[in-house]
C-alpha cells in the first residue's frame, strides 16, 4: 500500500513537471512549429542531393535510392531530438529569472523527477511529427511490429540519453551561462562527427577513424540498422558494440548526470536572477 | 519552554569574484528563533538578507557554520527541511505563461498535496483571487501575482515560511492586507525587507543586519526600550531661533539639533533631562513643544 502510494507520487511529480513544461511551450503556439519545421528546413538540401546523388550511383554503403528516406526519418527524428540538448539548460536558466528555479530547488523533489518530466514533455513535444513522419516511411518501407516496438524504445533511450545531456549542461548554466555555449560548441562537434544525415561511407578515410570513435554515431546507426535488417536478433547478435553502447548509455548515463546536476549544484548553485 | 524552530551557528558565506577576490555576503551570524515567532530581518541592499534566507532555504550552501531548522541539519537533511519550509525571493516566484491555477496545480503535485482541487478553490477565495485563477498570471497586477505566490507557499501547509522582500513594489493597501495575513498564520515567518514599516507592524523580534553582520537584535519590546531611551523633541521658536540654537549645542545632553521650519529639532540622551531643557527655555519665547514618536526606522538608520 505505501509502495503504491510511493509509486503515485513519483509518477505525479514527474507528469506535473512535464505538464507545466507543455503549458508553457503551447503558450506561444509557433514555437512548436518553428521547432518542427527547423529539422525539416535543414535535413531539405541533404535530402535533395542525396537523392540526386543516389541517382547516379547504385549505393552509398548501406544507402540505397530505395531506402534512404529511412535515413533521412532517423536524421529528421533525432534532430527534433537533440533540441532536448538545448531546451534543457535554456528553460532551466530562463526559470533562474522567472525565479521559479528557487521554488522548485527548495521542494522536496528529487532530480530524476526533474529529467524524466523533462523527457515526457520533450515527447509530446514531437509527437505529431514524429508519428507523421514515422506512420510515411512505413508506408514506403514497412517492418515487423516488434522492431517498430524496438525502433520506439531505442528513440525513446535516446530522448534519455540526451536529456540527461540536458539537465548535465543545465546545472552549469544556472550559475554561469558561459558554459552552456561552451559545452554547446562541443555538443555540436560531436554531432557533426555522428552521421545524422549523412552516409558514414561518404566522409573520408580520417574522418571515418574519428566518427568511429563517436559513441553518438552507434546509437543513432543502430536504429537505422534494426529498421534496415527488420530482424531484431539478427540485429542484436551482428552488431554488439552498437547495442551494449546503446543499453549501457540509456541505463547508466540519467543516473551519471543526476548525480554530476546534484554535486554540481551544491558546489555552484544558482547566481545571476 | 519555547522550542527553537532556527537555529544558526557561526554562519559564513564567502562568494568569489572576478580576479580571485572574496566577499564575505554573511559573516558569523548566530540567531535562534523559536516557533512561531514572527522574525524580521532588516538592512540596507547588500547587506546579506537574501543569502541568510538562501542558506536557511536550502538554496545554496554556507561556507563555514551550519543551521538547524526544526531539528534536522541544513547540510545533511536538507531534504527533510525542503518537506517543513517554503520560500518566496520576492513578491513573485510563479510562472507568468500558464495561469494561476495552472500554477497553484503544478506546486501542489510537487509538493503532494492530496485533494488540491478544493484547497485551491478555498485558498484563492481567501486572498480575493479567485476570479483570476484561469487567466495567465502575465495579465495579473503585481498584487495579485503576490497573492498568489502567497497562495502558492501557503498551499504546502509549510512549518517555516522564508519571505525576502515579499511587499517590494505594492501599495499600501495590498501590504498591510499580507502583513495581516500572515500574522493571522501560527507559522513561523523569517522576513527580510528594508520596509521597516512591514517589519514593524508584523514581527515580534526583530534583528538588523548591515555589511554581512547582526548588528542588533531582540524582542520588539526590547527595540521599543531602546527607542525610549532616546528623545526627539519639536520646539517651535520663531524669533532667537540662531540663539536657542547655539545655547542647545553646548549642552552634552543634547545629541543633536536639527533646523526645521519654525523651529528646530533636538535629541535629548534620557527622559529625565527634561528638567535642564526647560530652564534653558525660559530665556525664549517658544510657541510649541512636541514630542516625536521614534521609529525602527529611526534606529535602523543611525545602527547602520
Amino acid at each position: 500500500m505505501i509502495k503504491r502510494d510511493k509509486i503515485r507520487r513519483i509518477f505525479s511529480k514527474t507528469f506535473a513537471i512535464a505538464e507545466k513544461n507543455v503549458s508553457i511551450q503551447i503558450r506561444f503556439k509557433y514555437y512548436m512549429l518553428w521547432r518542427w519545421f527547423l529539422p525539416v528546413i535543414t535535413l531539405l538540401m541533404p535530402i535533395i542531393l542525396l537523392g540526386k546523388f543516389l541517382e547516379y550511383s547504385t549505393s552509398i554503403g548501406p544507402w540505397t535510392p530505395q531506402n534512404y528516406m529511412i535515413f533521412v526519418f532517423t536524421g529528421y527524428s533525432i534532430m527534433i531530438m537533440t533540441s532536448m540538448i538545448d531546451y534543457i539548460p535554456k528553460s532551466l536558466t530562463q526559470e533562474k529569472y522567472w525565479k521559479t528555479l528557487p521554488a522548485l530547488m527548495t521542494a522536496p523533489f528529487n532530480r530524476f523527477y526533474l529529467l524524466f518530466g523533462y523527457i515526457i514533455s520533450e515527447f509530446i513535444g514531437i509527437l505529431i511529427p514524429f508519428s507523421a513522419f514515422l506512420i510515411v516511411i512505413l508506408i514506403f518501407f514497412p517492418i515487423s511490429i516488434l522492431t517498430l516496438i524496438v525502433i520506439i524504445l531505442m528513440f525513446l533511450g535516446m530522448g534519455i540519453i540526451f536529456s540527461g545531456f540536458g539537465l548535465f549542461l543545465g546545472v552549469f548554466s544556472i550559475s554561469n551561462e558561459n558554459f552552456l555555449y561552451v559545452f554547446n560548441i562541443l555538443v555540436r562537434i560531436i554531432f557533426w562527427f555522428s552521421c545524422i544525415s549523412y552516409p558514414f561511407q561518404l566522409f573520408p578515410e580520417p574522418i571515418q577513424s574519428i566518427i568511429n570513435l563517436n559513441p553518438i554515431y552507434y546509437l543513432i546507426d543502430i536504429i537505422r540498422l534494426t529498421w534496415l535488417e527488420n530482424n531484431i536478433i539478427v540485429t542484436f547478435l551482428s552488431h554488439p558494440i552498437h547495442v551494449s553502447i546503446f543499453i549501457g548509455s540509456s541505463l547508466i548515463f540519467p543516473i551519471i548526470c543526476v548525480y554530476v546536476f546534484n554535486i554540481i549544484y551544491k558546489k555552484l548553485g544558482i547566481t545571476g536572477y | 519552554m519555547s522550542n527553537k524552530i532556527i537555529e544558526t551557528f557561526n554562519l559564513s558565506k564567502d562568494y568569489n569574484l572576478k580576479g580571485k577576490k572574496v566577499v564575505r555576503a554573511l559573516d558569523d551570524v548566530s540567531i535562534q528563533i523559536n516557533e512561531g515567532e514572527k522574525f524580521g530581518l532588516l538592512g540596507p541592499n547588500g547587506a546579506g538578507k537574501t543569502t541568510l534566507i538562501s542558506i536557511l532555504s536550502t538554496l545554496i550552501q554556507p561556507s563555514s557554520g551550519y543551521a538547524i531548522i526544526d531539528g534536522d541539519h541544513i547540510i545533511k537533511n536538507a531534504n527533510k527541511i525542503r518537506n517543513k519550509i517554503a520560500l518566496m525571493l520576492g513578491n513573485d516566484m510563479i510562472y507568468y505563461r500558464i495561469t494561476g491555477y495552472t500554477n497553484l496545480k503544478f506546486f501542489c503535485k510537487v509538493y503532494g498535496i492530496k485533494d488540491y482541487k478544493e484547497k485551491i478553490i478555498k485558498i484563492a477565495e481567501e486572498f480575493g483571487i479567485e476570479k483570476w485563477l484561469n487567466e495567465y498570471v502575465e495579465r495579473y497586477s503585481a498584487g495579485m501575482k503576490c497573492k498568489l505566490t502567497l497562495c502558492r507557499i501557503l498551499l504546502s501547509n509549510p512549518k517555516i515560511l522564508f519571505l525576502d522582500e515579499p511587499t517590494l513594489g505594492l501599495d499600501i493597501k495590498t501590504t498591510n492586507f499580507i502583513i495581516e495575513k500572515l500574522k493571522e498564520s501560527d507559522k513561523t515567518v523569517f522576513i527580510s525587507s528594508h520596509n521597516m514599516d512591514v517589519i514593524e507592524k508584523l514581527c515580534n523580534r526583530i534583528a538588523f543586519i548591515n555589511l554581512s553582520k547582526i548588528i542588533k537584535m531582540g524582542s520588539k519590546d526590547e527595540i521599543s526600550k531602546l527607542l525610549q531611551k532616546r528623545i526627539r523633541i519639536f520646539i517651535g521658536i520663531i524669533e532667537n531661533k540662531k540663539k536657542l540654537r547655539y545655547d542647545l549645542e553646548q549642552e552634552d545632553f543634547i545629541t543633536s539639533v536639527i533646523d526645521k521650519e519654525n523651529g528646530l529639532e533636538i535629541e535629548l540622551l534620557e527622559r529625565n533631562n527634561y528638567n535642564r531643557l526647560f530652564s534653558i527655555f525660559q530665556k525664549y519665547e517658544i510657541i510649541k513643544i512636541q514630542e516625536i514618536d521614534l521609529s525602527v526606522e529611526d534606529l535602523f538608520l543611525e545602527l547602520v
